[in-house]
């Protein structure tokens, strides 16, 4: 380990407090895991299960590992921007306690309330709904918990925001602009960190606001039906919001790489040109790409269509030809050791860039056709948020209790298990939802037909290895903060 | 079309794969690294050459292009919690189907499969809106419709049937 770089690496502002949002992001990570293994052995008819409680599992499901990959994301984007730019410590736990009583308004409306209208809450499902399927309290509840935790991230991005102003000036120059479009020499241009918070910053914002707006109208519709809301232009913004969500979930998590890299390889992530070009790519892409889940609405304009095809394609350019690319530089040559969370950075890049391949392709419109709503959609986004984003974000846990752990030093063979159980086992499991989509089984569904139990079974033991190295690599998070706390 | 889609991705994440097992095995390299700009130009301008052919290629004939002259077949399928309700419960084959999809409450999925459950065509069913799609079957049998888009405790168990007669053709 460069010993530069690493005396770089000894500030740790607000380390408790997102020491303490991995931990619960680890938490809920491990028990939507479980909840993921009960649907798919119900599927595979292994267990028997009521459609009604599947439902309101997959919702908890689908809004509990979005929200969690949201808030790790965060957890992490916090702890290495502190080291650049004075954040608020009070605006921090704001957002946190904004986001759990978040998830204390959705759990109750599903698991008590029996709300079942997944997390992409597509209008008017809650409110047609409501009074038959579930009371209209708890759809209401839903929608309040949603609106909670985006306040809570409205703040964060508001403190993340004054600080960047506040430091370069302008959210422009904390992007870089003024290297590649004015005349400041590279040694100017800010840390990649706050290149991308900048980034995330503005299009997160953007993607929370539109969220926010479709549900204060599905909410007044809830109480109101006279309110009429287009279904067109409610799903536009519903997968505008849901969309630019889960990417800045994982644009904030490739933070910990940019920072936690170096440490291993010796040699500062830079922010040459084409990284600030990367990411103002990235920015733009990640605002426009969205009609690509809309490729089945022939009512939408053409061209958004084709908008979405192409954007879809472009977003892997950044992605393998700047994020995977510089990653694979720096590692060249860099004999470094190693252990538990530069293995698991690593293996969480690769799995978001090979999970875009299945992505991009279905983004095709000749593609999309006959995959949309397939298995082969949760199929390509559990490779880049079960092993892209969550493989980060428990990189980024490992290395936050390194030295707390009794594998300390390099890669010790618990480590060497649990990498394993984890690669392999998400790569079966997710090739089972690849396959099943190749067979047009359709996503969503409570009960299968007994011609797709093979994969479902397959899955569904894939899965539970999962969650038994992500079990284990949180309780060996949680020892190593028991030990911190000790010393 | 599935089965193309499965071997071609899979041969692509392969190969992303692969090259990322000889980063990390080149991490104990003693070789300089040499040209890398070059080599990432060469990366950026190879993904902006094969999407641009990929791009032209399957847009070029627009694929939701419904036809407005000619021997159409018009089916009219309308979706409710949770039912398809078509007005036909026969379709030619060998003819352009054209089928007109809306809803009477949430959003739907029309989905078809044919008796091997593969899915040959779909489109979303909107509230207020009426999404068309086209199709020409080239078998006979018994096709099943099929709820794609999440509508509820019956979104599983939303499926209708029509069959595709050769005698209807001319």
């Amino acid at each position: 380990m460069s010993d530069t770089v690493s005396k770089q690496a000894v500030i740790e502002p607000h380390a408790t407090a997102v020491k303490l949002t991995m931990l619960i992001s680890g938490a809920v990570f491990a028990l939507m895991m479980l909840i993921g293994v009960i649907m798919r052995a119900s599927q595979g008819g292994l267990i028997d299960m009521n459609p009604a409680f599947f439902y309101q599992l997959l919702t908890v499901h689908g809004t509990g590992m979005v929200g969690t990959a949201g808030f790790s994301g965060a957890g992490i984007m916090w702890y290495f921007l502190g080291r650049h730019v004075p954040l608020s410590k009070n605006m921090y736990y704001a957002f946190m306690v904004l986001f759990l009583l978040g998830v204390v308004c959705i759990l109750s409306s599903t698991m008590i309330g029996g709300f079942g209208g997944m997390w992409t809450f597509l209008f008017p499902l809650p409110a047609a709904q409501a009074g038959a399927a579930w009371p209209v309290w708890a759809a209401a509840t839903f929608m309040l918990g949603y609106v909670l935790i985006g306040v809570g991230f409205l703040l964060y991005y508001l403190a993340v925001g004054l600080a960047l102003i506040r430091k370069y000036g302008g959210l422009g120059r904390a992007l870089g602009w003024h290297i590649v479009f004015g005349r400041a020499e590279a040694d100017d241009a800010p840390p990649p960190t706050v290149i991308a918070a900048a980034a995330v910053t503005v299009f997160n914002t953007l993607g929370t606001v539109v969220g926010a707006a479709v549900l204060i109208a599905s909410l007044i519709n809830l109480y109101q039906p006279g309110f009429e809301v287009d279904a067109l232009l409610a799903k536009n913004m519903t997968y505008f919001f849901g969309h630019v969500f889960i990417n800045a979930a994982l644009y904030m998590a490739v933070i910990a790489v940019y920072e936690l890299l170096p440490e291993y390889t010796g040699r500062p992530w830079k922010s040459s040109k084409p990284f600030i070009l990367a990411w103002s790519a990235i920015l733009l892409f990640v605002l426009a790409v969205y009609p690509h889940h809309l490729m089945q609405d022939m009512v939408m304009p053409a061209w958004m269509i084709v908008m979405g095809q192409i954007v879809s394609y472009l977003s892997g350019v950044p992605l393998l030809a700047v994020t995977a690319f510089s990653m694979m530089v720096y590692m060249y040559g860099a004999k470094f050791k190693w252990d538990l969370a530069s293995s698991l950075l690593v293996l969480g890049v690769a799995g978001w860039t090979i999970g875009a391949v299945p992505a991009i392709i279905d983004g095709m419109v000749v593609v999309n056709k006959v995959m949309h709503n397939t298995q082969w959609v949760p199929g390509h986004f559990h490779i880049y948020l079960l092993v892209g984003q969550v493989g980060m974000s428990f990189g980024f846990m490992a290395w936050l209790v390194k030295d707390k752990t009794r594998s300390s030093e390099g890669l010790g063979g618990l480590d060497k298990v649990l990498l394993t159980s984890f690669a392999a086992g998400s790569a079966a499991f997710t090739l089972m939802f690849l396959v099943s989509g190749a067979l047009s089984v359709p996503r969503r569904w409570a009960i299968h037909w007994p011609e797709w139990f093979v994969q479902d079974r397959i899955a569904t033991v894939a899965a539970l290895v999962v969650v038994l190295s992500v079990l284990t690599m949180l309780i060996r998070y949680a020892t190593g903060l028991a030990r911190s706390n000790e010393t | 079309m599935q089965n193309v889609t499965l071997i071609i991705s899979l041969v692509l994440m392969l190969a992303v794969g692969l090259v990322f097992f000889r980063a990390v095995r080149a991490v104990d390299s003693d070789t300089p690294l040499t040209d890398v700009e070059t080599k990432r130009s060469r990366l950026i301008w190879g993904m902006m050459i094969v999407g641009v052919i990929v791009t032209l290629g399957s847009l070029r004939d627009w694929p939701h292009a419904i036809p407005t002259s000619g021997d159409i077949v018009q089916v009219n399928a309308t979706g409710g919690l949770w039912y398809w309700e078509i007005d036909t419960t026969e379709v030619p084959l060998g003819k352009t189907v054209v089928f007109n999809l809306t809803t009477t409450d949430v959003n739907h999925g029309f989905g078809v499969v044919d008796e091997e459950g593969t899915l040959l065509l779909q489109t979303q069913a909107m509230p207020g809106y009426t999404n068309k799609v086209k199709y020409v079957f080239d078998k006979p049998g018994e096709y099943r419709v099929i709820c794609m888009e999440f509508c509820g405790i019956g979104h599983h168990a939303m499926v209708n049937e029509f069959e595709v007669l050769a005698e209807l053709e001319g």
